[in-house]
């Protein structure tokens, strides 16, 4: 079992009419750990995203949950396989508060709430794993956006995933902000959960990322530890800027 | 704690006592009130806002603008009115027998319609009320043009036939309740939470396992039985139906009460029903005979003047308004939120134990 990847894609290619999004991608996602998926605007990662999570069909190609097929899953039986998501443009449920948005969460999933007290008691702890539980009664609408960014998380966790993905998820913080998403995801890491993320913030991937898998132009350019993949100098060419030394954008 | 938990008992006694207060004018208005045109408006409210309600499962709280609910009801009276005159069937009955065909046709018709979205479903509701109307108008098994009258005869329950108007305000009023206590619960069920997440954004609702499918076959099911169940309502009250109970202008009437209640809350329709149908009725007693439709213009103004001014709807702007917190506070001694949900929380602790 351990030995079997969580998530694996082989050869996933998807074309939108003339234009590939993405050509012949092909990596693993290593049960327990943190894969980082990083890449310039446009190279392909959330469209690769959306194919993994089930909001698109690829058009060649397979994809794996821990051996088993499930390429053509619709994206609303991922939650039952215990895999989640979050959206890189947040999509909070804008007229319901903070504890509603949990709470619909709780309701699905594999271990669905089966009546409202117990879905209401498993939403208010993961507000407080969370740290929005102070602010539970606002409408989500009503939250700035590393708020929001939680609360994507939150609704996320409310599904009890073992795999959970997530896109961008720190985009638009600041420095402080994003030390504190970095030790929650660590945190959601450590209590069991493999995680999967596309990020442009290089600090977040190389301090959370035990792999990562470099994107360009829909093509797979590079996959190895943080270390490994900066230092590759095609990837510095594409991504990073040919100096090494501007790396930490 | 205990003293929380005191507060949060006289809380809970102060709002059943404000609610059967309310309950007891209801149930005490025909005692005292005689004029059958006042017992007409009145049965007019409960069968319009619970058609509202039905609507409102459907547009409030999934989303989904319908325009068809005439069409619903409609249906439903023709149902439970062939049935009566035809087989003979007791009207109770076939009450239910036209809830349940409603009830399919509806799921059958809108299950390949959901794959459209936003005001694409609206339009085929249109069309939908529309077919029907016309089918009606031209099958002679449904009477035609001429529509189909119910027998008349003695006062009977059984038969849910009387003279006065009386009998038809308590099972109307008892109508609304039930209906508006099976939308309460609905709202809080997981179902409840499935539609408006729906409503919010259908990415995010498959993100956490809904298929916004199957919800949204289920609430037109839902929304489409109980307009049905007003339809024959309906049309035990008048005792006669024609297609015209299906044209589309009864349609948007069963939506402006939600919309001026507040589309948002379960409780909206009967806001805005108690509201709009004794303005409506008004106008037309009073200023009709002056010229022709001008009542129906002034009820246009109030309706664009709550819609530009209160979007939200009546109860939109009430619960953010001072005289909420007035009443919750002053009258009703409503703890802080977080006392009540200590409290709650302890409670189901308890339960678990």
């Amino acid at each position: 079992m351990a030995n079997t990847p969580i998530i694996e894609v082989q050869h996933i290619t998807k074309r939108f009419k003339g234009l590939t999004a993405v050509k012949d991608v092909s990596f693993s996602i290593r049960e327990g750990g943190i894969t980082g998926m990083i890449g310039p605007n446009g190279a392909g990662k959330s469209t690769t995203f959306n194919m993994i999570c089930g909001y698109y069909p690829p058009t060649e190609g397979r994809i794996f949950f821990r051996g088993q097929d499930i390429t053509s899953k619709k994206a609303y039986d991922y939650t039952n396989m215990k895999i989640a998501r979050t959206f890189q443009i947040m999509k909070p449920l804008k007229n319901l508060s903070v504890l509603e948005n949990v709470v619909a969460s709780c309701y699905f999933g594999h271990a669905a709430a089966k009546n409202e007290h117990e879905a209401r008691e498993r939403a208010i702890d993961i507000l407080q794993f969370t740290g929005l539980y102070e602010k539970r009664h606002i409408l989500s609408k009503d939250m700035g956006t590393p708020d929001q960014k939680r609360l994507e998380m939150a609704r996320a966790l409310a599904t009890k995933p073992e795999l959970l993905f997530l896109d961008e998820n720190m985009a638009g913080l600041n420095p402080a902000e994003t030390e504190a998403a970095i030790e929650l995801i660590r945190q959601i890491n450590q209590s069991g959960v493999t995680i999967f993320l596309i990020e442009h913030i290089m600090q977040a991937v190389v301090s959370l990322c035990e792999s990562v898998i470099v994107l360009h132009h829909g093509e797979k350019i590079a996959e190895g530890t943080p270390g490994q993949v900066m230092n590759d100098p095609y990837v510095m060419e594409v991504y990073l800027g040919t100096k090494g030394g501007a790396a930490y954008a | 704690m205990n003293n929380n938990v005191k507060a949060v008992r006289a809380y809970r006694r102060n709002l059943s006592i404000a609610l059967g207060l309310i309950l007891l004018v209801f149930v005490l208005i025909p005692v005292f009130v005689k004029s059958p045109y006042v017992l007409n408006v009145f049965v007019l409210i409960f069968y319009m806002s619970t058609l509202s309600m039905a609507w409102n499962l459907l547009g409030g709280m999934t989303g989904q603008n319908s325009l068809g609910h005439a069409a619903y009801m409609g249906l439903g009276a023709y149902a439970s009115c062939l049935l009566i005159t035809k087989a003979g069937a007791n009207p109770w009955l076939s009450a239910l027998f036209a809830m349940v065909a409603v009830g399919l046709v509806a799921g059958v018709i809108f299950y390949p319609c959901f794959i459209l979205r936003g005001p694409y479903f609206t339009l085929v509701s249109i069309a939908f009320g529309e077919a029907m109307r016309q089918f009606i108008i031209n099958s002679s098994f449904f009477g035609r043009a001429s529509g189909v009258g119910l027998p008349f005869g003695k006062d009977s329950l059984l038969d849910f036939r009387f003279m006065s108007k009386v009998p038809y305000y308590y099972v109307g009023l008892v109508m609304l309740l039930g209906i508006y206590l099976l939308m309460k619960k609905i709202e809080r069920s997981r179902m409840g939470y499935a539609l408006r997440t729906i409503r919010e954004d259908e990415d995010a609702a498959a993100a956490i396992g809904i298929n916004p499918t199957k919800y949204k076959v289920m609430a037109v099911v839902v929304s489409a039985m109980v307009a049905a169940l007003v339809g024959f309502f309906y049309a035990s009250y008048i005792r006669y139906i024609d297609p015209e109970l299906m044209v589309q202008a009864k349609s948007t009437e069963s939506v402006l009460p939600a919309v001026v209640g507040g589309a948002a809350y379960v409780e909206g329709p009967l806001v805005g029903g108690l509201i709009m149908i004794p303005l409506s009725e008004f106008l037309r007693a009073h200023f009709s005979a002056m010229l022709p439709g001008i009542n129906m213009l002034m009820y246009a103004v109030v309706l664009i003047t709550v819609i530009r001014f209160r979007p939200t709807g009546i109860l939109g702007w009430y619960m953010h308004s001072k005289a909420k917190d007035f009443i919750d506070v002053k009258v009703l001694k409503k703890p802080p939120i977080e006392v009540l949900e200590a409290v709650e929380l302890e409670k189901n602790r308890g339960k678990e134990a």
